[in-house]
């Protein structure tokens, strides 16, 4: 069983030599702009097992971020298809949509529900996110006076607690202080017990070992290899090297 | 039609959304909710001063309600432009200023412009209801009308929406759309028969005659803007007090469903390229 099937995703963007976005240029030049297709990611395809926890890997520019927007419906693939089995939640960055002067309690329901998550999911899981992050001494506090750390962390514990079938991740696992990130890192190893998928970006490949079972390799929008992670890991360390010798 | 499913399906978003412009906005003033009254009282007064007293406009009394008082006939036209405006306005720039959630996370967009409708709604509701108790001070009979009032306000919410779509997608590809709105909406201010009654306009239609030898006359195309009419109902129930003329009504409607039907298409349409677009 899959849990996401990836199937000849391409992604294009334009690189605008002139960008037009205003009305006078676009009439006096009577089309909108000059601009070249850039394929960011080309002919992808691969499926991610129900219960992994996936790394994609690749250098700078390799499309894996492109890709990682996909899969969190935030780009739409100019061609090919993504099909989820499940619930699919995406955390690229924690605390988006906080309102500074609103409350600690109030922000959770504003960003639960932005997530996705009903008025009777949060007040279902309020104890459990407020505890996880550590801060109902001012859950009563507006946001803005909240410290860095306290806001990322109220941030995580939201996102943390839609509780999706498919979790996917930017690299966002490092947030707060070593205690926090252990805390953290207990989630993701909770929730892949649990049967949940986790697909993630990094570039710490420690980590990615540690973590992950299953990892894509991409470079400059191609798929390089995919299957169990320390083969692909070495393909990818070893392709670099061999890329930095030539 | 699956749009309006979307929009059901994240009603719960749609209203945290709104309270956060509604809390967020008035968080640590003194008077909090009360601002939202001064803007239009302040206008009223400015108005009724310059249009009543300097150029001594008279719009026809009330009729049944025998109504003859300048500032009120305004608010009934005013307050509802007022609200049309400020959704519009604020819609236009609803995807622009949220660049930055659209870019990380997946929600419908569309609940954007929309919590801008329910929130200026919101304290829309809170000015009429002012001005139907200072209506009833002065001895109108806006009870019964009350119901209809209310459908009037939902349907110029529909329209109001539509329109904001529409704006809001524009301003993603051309951030001139929201300069550009700014005049436009002064100019449709004045269009619409607020601070002047519609006789005049006819008086001076009926001295022009048909316009270019046809029989269509200056009236009749001033009579196309969807917001002379709302108004117009808006007038004859509360200021007038009686059943709203048919074909207003009727052109209230047909604005009202044909803006947000465009607006979801092209909203539909757009959406999926909002976050390269920003």
């Amino acid at each position: 069983m899959n849990a996401v099937e990836i199937d000849q995703v391409s992604k294009s963007f334009r690189l605008y030599h002139e960008r037009n976005q205003t009305l006078k240029s676009a009439i006096m030049r009577r089309r909108r702009s000059v601009h070249e297709d850039f394929w960011a990611l080309k002919d992808v395809s691969f499926d991610v097992p129900e219960g992994s926890t996936f790394a994609l890997i690749g250098s700078n520019g390799s499309g894996k971020s492109t890709l990682l927007k996909c899969l969190a419906k935030i780009y739409w693939p100019t061609s090919g298809s993504i099909r989820y089995n499940g619930r699919m939640a995406a955390m690229l960055e924690v605390g988006s949509g906080f309102h500074h002067e609103l409350s600690g309690r109030e922000n959770i329901y504003l960003n639960g529900s932005i997530l996705g998550m009903s008025k009777k999911e949060i007040d279902r899981k309020y104890d459990q996110i407020v505890d996880f992050s550590g801060v109902e001494q001012f859950i009563d506090q507006p946001v803005k006076n909240y410290s860095s750390g306290m806001y990322v962390r109220l941030g995580f514990s939201i996102a943390i607690s839609v509780e999706p079938d498919i979790l996917v991740v930017d690299e966002v696992l490092a947030v707060g202080d070593a205690e926090f990130q252990e805390k953290c890192l207990q989630k993701f190893r909770d929730f892949r017990d649990e049967g949940r998928t986790v697909i993630l970006v990094s570039h710490s490949m420690e980590a990615v070992r540690d973590m992950c079972d299953h990892a894509a390799w991409l470079n400059k929008g191609h798929l390089m290899t995919v299957g169990d992670v320390d083969s692909t890991i070495e393909a990818y360390l070893g392709g670099k090297g061999a890329h930095g010798a030539a | 039609m699956s749009y309006l499913r979307t929009v059901l399906d994240s009603r719960e978003l749609l209203m945290y959304l709104t309270l956060r412009e509604v809390k967020g906005k008035y968080k640590r003033t003194l008077l909090g909710q009360l601002w939202s009254l001064a803007n239009p009282l302040a206008m009223m007064v400015v108005y009724t001063f310059i249009f009543a007293f300097i150029f001594r406009v008279q719009p026809d009394p009330g009729d049944p309600s025998g109504l003859n008082v300048f500032a009120l006939w305004l608010l009934c036209g005013l307050l509802p432009w007022l609200f049309f405006a400020k959704v519009v306005s604020g819609g236009v720039d609803s995807l622009v200023s949220n660049a930055g959630l659209i870019q990380k996370v997946y929600f419908p967009r569309v609940v954007l412009p929309l919590s801008l409708v329910t929130a200026s709604g919101y304290n829309w509701l809170f000015e009429m209801a002012v001005l139907v108790i200072a209506l009833m001070i002065v001895g109108a009979w806006v009870l019964p009308w009350l119901p209809l009032v209310l459908l009037m306000m939902l349907l110029l919410a529909v329209f109001a929406a539509g329109v904001s779509l529409l704006v809001a997608v524009a301003n993603v590809y051309f951030r001139d759309t929201e300069h550009l709105l700014s005049i436009v909406l002064q100019l449709w201010m004045y269009l619409t028969p607020i601070i002047y009654p519609l006789s005049l306009v006819r008086n001076l239609s009926n001295d022009v005659g048909g316009l270019l030898g046809t029989p269509i006359t200056l009236l009749d195309i001033f009579r196309l803007n969807p917001m002379e009419r709302f108004v117009a109902v808006f007038r004859q129930l509360l200021y007038d007090n009686r059943w709203p003329d048919l074909g207003d009504l009727t052109f209230c409607i047909v604005s009202a469903l044909l803006a947000l039907a465009l607006g979801f298409w092209v909203f539909a349409r757009k959406e999926k390229g909002f976050a390269e677009a920003l």
